[in-house]
């Protein structure tokens, strides 16, 4: 298998994270081509990363001889918002899907560390998806400073829960600064960095999360890093998370009395106060103001008990009424209604109506 | 002829929270009215009620305008005749897909 590697390869998937669009190649079956640009001095053959010559058109002429793979990184890395992707030269004849797919879990299987100075990992020792993540990281670092790979290597060689919560933090700062340096935003880019986790193994995925401790570029981490990541430091920088103001319940005095059973079924809703009914104000096209009455309220539902479904025109008004004041206030409403036959006559009604924001529910008497 | 006259009743009643102007009369309240009228004609005996719907289409050429739609429209929009094929599933198939094609 070949080994994917270079800032070119890092370029492209920044592109990706950035655009949308993979640059990609296909051969005349189909498959995916993948490029190396490392070569060998000596007889010309492919090498691993960092060793030989690299033939890329954007990261000029790099000759390593043997494995000496460190300083010629240094300083080409991919600068902060390059919509550019240098594409190699050198293509793999054996052109191979993406691997790794399905096996990215990291909150599975042990911890399989690869050395942080040996940034290409032998393809015998990539069963662990924890160690291609962690290997990725290693070498992403790597490639902008020896001393960053050697703190975080030393972040990530626990158990890989931990190894998680503690690069955590780190990594959240990262995302905040990249993505806060971004004009895309950022809900766009964390979109796409979760998607990343089906179409990039392990090891590229960690790789990329490691360029950015030296590069300032868009971190990518798997859906489960993301997730704590998020919890941790909530991307304030980035995406003020929108907080909503509580429903806006109103309370109007409710005089309608009856014995028969309706009465007792609309008074005995979640939420309700005897002889009153809660109400949104809705907002009218002039801007003034008019209460819509509901007959209880759960959270952020709002309830509307109905002990038979009609369908005159004032009901069905009833129905649009709801469904733009509940729309005004966010909010989500809930018919409740005492048997299925009334439900499915609900159900009808607003599928007829194309009201979405109101659901129906049987709540027996 | 009585339930002639019961129609009447249970029609101005209709119109009543039908067509009463926002001001005088809440509009939630009037549907809750009309969900509890619906109610009560369900219950009735199933032959008056068959009576009563037949009186309904009858009794809406008095009304005028809008109400005499309102009046015709009972049996429809209290799915009065639903309630009286409450036992025949291919009836009220009959009656599902013409309200379809009503609506």
């Amino acid at each position: 298998m070949v080994q994917a590697s270079g800032s070119s390869e890092r370029n492209a998937f920044s592109r990706w994270l950035r655009t949308g669009k993979v640059p990609s190649a296909l051969g005349p079956d189909g498959l995916e081509l993948k490029y190396n640009p490392w070569h060998d001095l000596a007889d010309g053959q492919f090498t691993f990363a960092g060793a030989g010559r690299h033939d890329g058109s954007s990261n000029g002429d790099t000759t390593n001889a043997g494995n000496g793979r460190t300083s010629s990184h240094v300083g080409r890395a991919p600068r902060i918002g390059s919509r550019t992707a240098a594409h190699p030269k050198a293509k793999v004849p054996e052109a191979r899907p993406l691997a790794g797919v399905g096996q990215r879990s990291l909150e599975h299987g042990s911890v399989g560390i690869p050395p942080a100075r040996a940034p290409v990992t032998p393809p015998s020792s990539q069963s662990s998806p924890v160690a291609e993540f962690v290997g990725g990281v290693g070498q992403g670092l790597y490639d902008v400073s020896a001393g960053t790979v050697t703190g975080v290597r030393a972040a990530l060689t626990t158990n890989p829960v931990t190894t998680v919560r503690n690069a955590g933090r780190g990594i959240a700062g990262m995302i905040d600064t990249a993505i806060a340096a971004e004009d895309t935003p950022a809900r766009v880019q964390l979109t796409r960095a979760a998607a990343a986790v089906d179409n990039a193994s392990a090891r590229e995925i960690g790789r990329a999360t490691g360029s950015v401790a030296g590069n300032n570029a868009l971190a990518v981490a798997p859906g489960a890093v993301l997730s704590k990541v998020s919890a941790m430091r909530s991307l304030r920088m980035a995406r003020p998370r929108t907080i909503y103001d509580p429903p806006q319940i109103g309370w109007v005095k409710e005089t309608v009395t009856s014995d028969k059973p309706w009465k007792t079924y609309n008074d005995t809703a979640v939420g309700s106060r005897p002889g009153q009914a809660p109400t949104l104000i809705r907002t009218m096209p002039d801007s003034s103001k008019r209460p819509v009455k509901f007959d209880g309220i759960q959270g952020d539902y709002v309830i509307d008990r109905k002990w038979k479904i009609v369908t005159a025109p004032r009901a069905r008004s009833q129905i649009l009424r709801q469904s733009e004041v509940l729309a005004q206030h966010r909010l989500i409403g809930v018919w409740e209604v005492p048997t299925p036959v009334q439900k499915i006559k609900a159900l009808k009604l607003l599928k007829r109506m194309n009201v979405t924001n109101i659901k129906v529910r049987v709540v027996k008497p | 002829m009585i339930v002639t006259q019961i129609a009447h009743i249970i029609a101005d009643y209709v119109v009543f929270l039908e067509l009463t102007e926002e001001e005088e009369l809440n509009l939630d309240t009037a549907v809750t009215m009309m969900e509890a009228l619906a109610d009560q004609l369900e219950n009735l005996d199933k032959d008056f009620l068959r009576e009563l719907i037949d009186a309904f289409a009858a009794i809406a050429e008095e009304y005028s305008d809008e109400a005499q739609r309102v009046v015709r429209d009972i049996a429809h929009n209290f799915y009065l005749e639903e309630a009286l094929a409450a036992d025949d599933p291919v009836r009220l198939a009959q009656l599902e897909a013409l309200r379809d094609a009503r609506e």
